[in-house]
């Protein structure tokens, strides 16, 4: 397979074609197929022997793919993106196609790809996301609908590197309303639940973020390392704000070191320890894109921190002012007692603790059962 | 008229293969003989035998010719159905009509075009001086002149004056003139023959609307109408002509598939166009019938004499040919084992019956394999004898037909009326599967011509013709007849079959049409007749349909590599190749507009030096907008002014300091009124112009972008946002501040948010104005959850920034909270908790 020459590799996807072996001729044209790096194959004008070798819709396909190796090997990326349009746009015309091929044929356009062409790329990716999704006479076993996931995930990657994700909308709401949800192969859904559940996360939706990447993550081939470590992420960020905190060696596993400090600083509701841990990694948080997401663990370390204070008292009846000694303790400039009250009030109000502020008498008045409920039940 | 009529019958004769008949001959009939001749033992009427044979050798001859030049084989073909089509459609059509429309459509494209141009044209391929040809042509050219003076003489009378003005003049002398110069469309036709396909779509739409100009008097000659005319004629001569024409193949159809099937049969296939004629011939009997009994009983006769006599092969052979030909050339084209499955099917038939329908079934099925190709590629050994008798049990008109049929023979020869119908509806079923023949001579001659041209001409003959056909019926107001058989016609339609079942349906209507017309005659025989031909339709639908499914399974299994090469990728380049060249970059423009002040026109069209400002200019402009604003306040005016500003420095090209400081200004004016709309605009384009130039600013604006996200709540482009901030600019008072404005936002810290609203640098209050009604509804609600038993307004008034009490009181009025009874400088949280939570 190393070396072919382009006759072997032509004479290959014909009999890929014919005996509809979809998914063999899916990797012929796929761009993560060792034929790729094949010096063979890298051809600046290889339509005349794809043409005398193959069918109409394919030639061209086919054409185009190889024109595609050529420019990605000469490191011509927006050559590289135009042929591999080329190539995509074609399982939409030829609606008798195969899923696979449709979708493995786009499997490479996320690779074709550059800069701006992102959005156009999602375009002709949602183009096909459409034939497949409207795909309805096909049976069950052949229908289009089966490349619906893969596509959606593809979009997904675009959109969440272009920050569009209110796009996803629509896509979510397609699988949710497939009735082959769940039929899908395990990897397209881990994939698919990553996505969604980073999106739930955004949109500080934590409990179902927690439910689809905790999916995503025990789903995962246990080989994957990566793929798992990309997904505790985001996964420990969401964990942490429910009240789950992480494991060393989790982290040690993962090689995710950046969230120790953050973890150790929000159990023991060290606010100074945790703004050193967020202004130390705040790079690759911010990379990440969960800075914000853990930049919320400042209130779940204020109520370990006000939790502390109410230990240390041992009344239901707080004054304000011990409050403040323990932000400032914590090197909380300016803060002041209007602060502290808002604080608390942010914390009342969002059910971490239970009980009110007496605004006459400055003080704070906690419930005198489980004043401090548990993170997991809150929220 | 004879010397017209001599041109144009050779010319045709040519088209059709009248030359080359010996060698065609020769080499079909050996092959062919076999199965002839199990046919002829079959067979019982002699007439037909002879026939068929004399038929053979012209339509052989006919093929010939097709197989010199494919090209011309396929437009000639095309010709035929289109022919077809229109007959079918004239001959539904009163005979106003055939005068005007038919009969251009029919003499433009057969006689008139292959005459005046093709004559030209064609001859060189097929020496006309060849001794065979030319006699044969000849006589079909006599026999054409004879028929064309009687027609014209015969149809003013019976046909409307306008008609019979017309046909009049070109009877004789106009005639030939006619083709050739009267007539734009023959020429076109004769670029069909030469040019092959290509010429011919574009005539065929043009010889439909020329047909109507031009093609009027011809058609009237050459015998189209002449077949309405016929009857007063009733001469044999003029049905020779006719059936030269095609009319008399219809009526040898009849006969021989009567008679002897096997021959006519293979005539029929070959003669797919001949079997078209027939059909034509068959409507324009009807006429005849309709209008005159008599005479079409003459006609009848004359119809059976020149088949049975055949003493004129000129003019069977044009007939035959003309139609045939294009179908004969494929019978040399089809494979051996092909023929050697026809010959099995015939030797296996029992009864003529058997062979009526089998000749049907046959051709249906043959037709529709030549035309996939799959004739070259199937099995034929294998290939199971078509089986009638299910066909039969589901369709129990064919044994009518065929009973029909049977009567026709006994009787076609001399004519009852009803034998006449009888066959004639017949002949509409045959004539649907002969015009499917001549599709698939069509295909034939296609898959042996090497060239793909052929074929994509010939599919656009196709649908031209289709089309040409729909839109000469629509464009008609004639009948609804038309448009049904339309719809009908594409109700059915494959595509390749749309010309099939059009003419199937046409045939239909045209009996329809027909009965409507003859009224008188068929009251009786119509109602029989009806009933034979909308069985004869679902018989030629049915095998269609199972051809079709041959046809479509066949192409999934072979299809045809692609014919034109595979560049599209470039062309997929063109495009963004073109946008990228549209950039104001590109073309800069240097105005010489010296005015400071100018409107803003939104550019429909490229900009014109005159009316835009150089940047000298703008300068000007920019303070005096300034200063104007600063003294008047006057939005919309400064708004208009700087958007023609900025609308000269895009024009121009301009990204310069100057540039940043145009869009700064528009972006604070537009702030400080709160025009989101031109903000926007100007944060998007300042946003890349601080890539290439540096300002002072981009704090304050980078800071104005974090607000707004937060405005939006766009938490992932904040998180991009803080992505691209380097230190320094963090160090940037504002972007300081909308940080930690941020922070304070994400903790829900009103405390600090407000507190840094209140200490906003530079224009960063307008921005927050636009949410801080939505952050202080939050942080309400917060507080009234939070504290016990009241809280008072003042606390409300200071975290929340207001700047007097009475805004505070207004903001909480407004959300129904519920001031303590007894002191209304506090407010009831637990009561005003309540009613916010539920409102």
């Amino acid at each position: 397979m190393a070396h072919i020459t382009l006759n072997q590799y032509l004479q290959q996807v014909l009999e890929a074609i014919d005996s509809r072996d979809g998914a063999f001729c899916a990797e012929m044209l796929s761009f993560k197929h060792p034929h790729v790096a094949n010096p063979r194959l890298q051809l600046s004008s290889p339509e005349e022997k794809c043409q005398q070798l193959l069918e109409p819709p394919y030639d061209e396909m086919v054409a185009a793919h190889l024109r595609c190796t050529f420019a990605v090997s000469n490191h011509d990326f927006v050559e590289a993106y135009k042929c591999q349009t080329v190539v995509v746009q074609y399982p939409l015309s030829f609606q008798a196609h195969k899923e696979e091929n449709c979708s493995s044929s786009l499997c490479m356009c996320g690779k074709g790809k550059v800069g701006d062409m992102l959005e156009k790329a999602a375009e002709q990716l949602m183009s096909c996301f459409r034939v497949c999704a409207s795909d309805n006479r096909a049976g069950i076993d052949d229908s289009k609908k089966w490349g619906m996931l893969f596509l959606i995930n593809q979009l997904f990657k675009i959109y969440f590197k272009i920050n569009k994700l209110h796009l996803c909308k629509p896509l979510i709401r397609a699988i949710d309303s497939s009735n082959l949800k769940d039929d899908y192969s395990t990897a397209q859904r881990v994939t698919y639940k990553y996505y969604v559940g980073r999106k739930a996360m955004f949109d500080s939706d934590f409990k179902q973020a927690e439910e689809y990447l905790s999916f995503s993550f025990t789903h995962c081939h246990r080989s994957c390392q990566r793929n798992k470590r990309l997904i505790l992420i985001y996964l420990l960020p969401v964990k942490m704000l429910l009240g789950h905190m992480p494991t060393h060696q989790l982290l040690k596993k993962y090689d995710l070191m950046q969230f120790a400090d953050v973890t150790k600083a929000v159990s023991e509701g060290n606010l100074l320890l945790l703004n050193e841990a967020l202004v130390k990694h705040e790079t690759f948080f911010i990379r990440c894109g969960i800075f914000l997401i853990l930049e919320k663990l400042k209130i779940i370390t204020y109520r370990n921190l006000f939790k502390k204070v109410y230990h240390l008292l041992k009344t239901h009846q707080l004054p304000l002012d011990a409050f403040l000694v323990a932000l400032k303790m914590m090197k909380v400039e300016d803060v002041d007692i209007d602060e502290v009250q808002c604080i608390l009030a942010n914390l009342i109000y969002m059910g971490h603790i239970k009980g009110y502020i007496s605004h006459q008498h400055q003080k704070l008045v906690v419930s005198k059962q489980n004043p401090f409920p548990p993170l997991s039940s809150v929220s | 008229m004879a010397a017209n009529a001599a041109q144009q019958a050779p010319t045709p004769n040519w088209p059709y293969g009248g030359n080359s008949s010996g060698e065609s001959q020769v080499h079909e009939n050996p092959e062919w003989e076999k199965a002839r001749q199990a046919l002829a033992s079959i067979s019982k009427s002699q007439n037909s035998t002879k026939t068929s044979p004399t038929n053979h050798n012209t339509q052989q001859t006919g093929p010939y010719q097709a197989a010199d030049s494919s090209a011309m084989q396929q437009q000639q073909q095309y010709y035929q159905q289109w022919y077809q089509q229109n007959q079918q459609q004239y001959a539904g059509y009163p005979y106003p009509y055939n005068y005007y429309y038919p009969m251009p459509p029919y003499g433009g494209p057969y006689p008139p075009g292959q005459y005046g141009v093709p004559g030209g044209y064609q001859t060189p391929t097929t020496p006309t001086g060849q001794a065979p040809a030319m006699p044969m042509m000849e006589d079909q050219s006599s026999s054409y002149p004879s028929q064309p003076p009687p027609p014209a003489t015969p149809q003013p009378p019976p046909q409307s004056p306008t008609s019979t003005d017309q046909p009049p003049p070109p009877p004789p002398p106009p005639i030939p003139p006619p083709p050739n110069a009267q007539y734009p469309p023959p020429p076109s036709q004769n670029t069909y023959s030469p040019n092959g396909p290509l010429p011919y779509s574009p005539t065929d739409s043009n010889t439909m609307m020329q047909g109507y100009n031009s093609g009027q008097i011809r058609p009237g000659y050459q015998g189209y109408q002449t077949p309405a005319y016929q009857p007063p004629q009733q001469q044999g001569p003029g049905q020779g002509l006719y059936g030269g024409l095609g009319r008399v193949d219809a009526k040898k159809p009849n006969n021989s598939n009567m008679n002897k099937g096997g021959q006519q049969l293979w005539q029929r296939m070959k003669q797919a166009p001949g079997t078209g004629a027939v059909k034509f011939n068959i409507q324009k009997r009807p006429y005849v019938m309709t209008n005159q009994n008599v005479p079409s009983g003459d006609q009848a006769p004359g119809l059976a004499s020149p088949t049975a006599t055949n003493p004129s092969p000129g003019s069977v052979a044009a007939t035959s040919t003309t139609s045939t030909g294009a179908a004969q050339t494929r019978p040399q084209d089809w494979p051996q084992a092909m023929k050697e499955y026809v010959q099995r099917c015939f030797t296996a038939c029992e009864s003529e019956e058997d062979k009526d329908r089998t000749e049907k079934v046959l051709k249906d099925l043959l037709q529709s394999r030549l035309q996939d190709g799959s004739a070259y590629t199937i099995d034929w050994t294998r290939e199971p004898l078509p089986d009638l008798k299910p066909k039969q049990s589901r369709w129990e008109a064919v044994p009518q037909r065929s009973q029909e049929n049977a009567i026709g023979r006994g009787g076609a020869i001399r004519g009852r009326l009803g034998a006449r119908l009888g066959n004639y509806r017949n002949v509409f079923s045959q004539r649907s599967p002969s015009s499917s023949s001549s599709h698939s001579s069509r295909s034939s001659s296609r898959s042996p011509s090497p060239h793909s041209r052929h074929r994509d001409r010939s599919r656009h003959h196709r649908s031209d013709s289709g089309s040409q056909s729909d839109s000469s019926m629509s464009s008609d107001p004639r009948f609804p007849l038309s448009r049904r058989q339309q719809k009908g016609g594409r109700g059915r339609g494959a595509e390749r079959e749309r010309g099939r079942g059009a003419a199937g349906e046409r045939g239909r209507g045209r009996g329809k049409a027909n009965r409507g017309r003859r009224n008188m005659e068929d009251l009786a025989s119509g109602i029989g007749k009806k009933r034979k031909g909308g069985n004869a339709g679902l018989d030629f639908h049915d095998p269609n349909r199972e051809a079709k499914k041959q046809s479509r399974a066949a192409r999934f299994h072979t299809k045809l590599r692609t014919e034109p090469l595979v560049l599209n990728i470039n062309v997929f380049d063109l495009p963004n190749g073109t946008q990228e060249g549209l950039g104001w970059d590109e073309c800069p423009i240097v105005g010489t507009c010296q005015d400071i002040t100018k409107n803003y026109l939104r550019l429909t069209c490229a900009p014109d030096p005159a009316t835009v400002r150089p940047v000298s200019v703008l300068r000007k402009s920019l303070i005096a907008v300034k200063t104007h604003w600063k003294s008047n306040q006057d939005y919309l005016y400064a708004c208009e002014q700087m958007k023609s500003i900025r609308q000269d420095l895009t024009v121009q090209g301009v990204r310069t300091d100057f540039t940043v400081e145009v869009y700064e200004t528009h972006a604070r004016i537009a702030l400080e009124k709160g025009d989101h709309e031109e903000f926007n605009q100007c944060q998007t384009q300042l946003k890349a112009l601080y890539k290439d130039c540096s300002s002072d600013n981009v704090g304050e604006f980078t800071a104005y972008r974090l607000i707004y996200y937060i405005f939006t709540k766009n938490s992932g482009d904040l998180t991009t946002e803080l992505v691209y901030l380097t230190p320094e600019l963090r160090a940037d008072p504002c972007v300081a501040h909308a940080l930690e404005l941020r922070t304070a936002w994400a903790l829900g810290n009103f405390h600090r948010f407000f507190k840094l609203y209140r200490n906003a640098p530079r224009m960063a209050a307008y921005l927050i104005d636009k949410f801080v009604e939505r952050e202080r509804n939050i942080a309400l609600r917060a507080i009234l959850k939070t504290f016990r038993p009241f809280v008072p307004v003042e606390y409300v008034q200071s975290s929340l920034a207001f700047l007097d009490l009475d805004s505070c009181l207004a903001f909480l009025t407004g959300l129904g909270v519920t001031f303590t009874p007894s002191d209304p400088s506090k407010i009831d949280c637990k009561v005003s908790s309540v009613s916010l939570t539920t409102s």
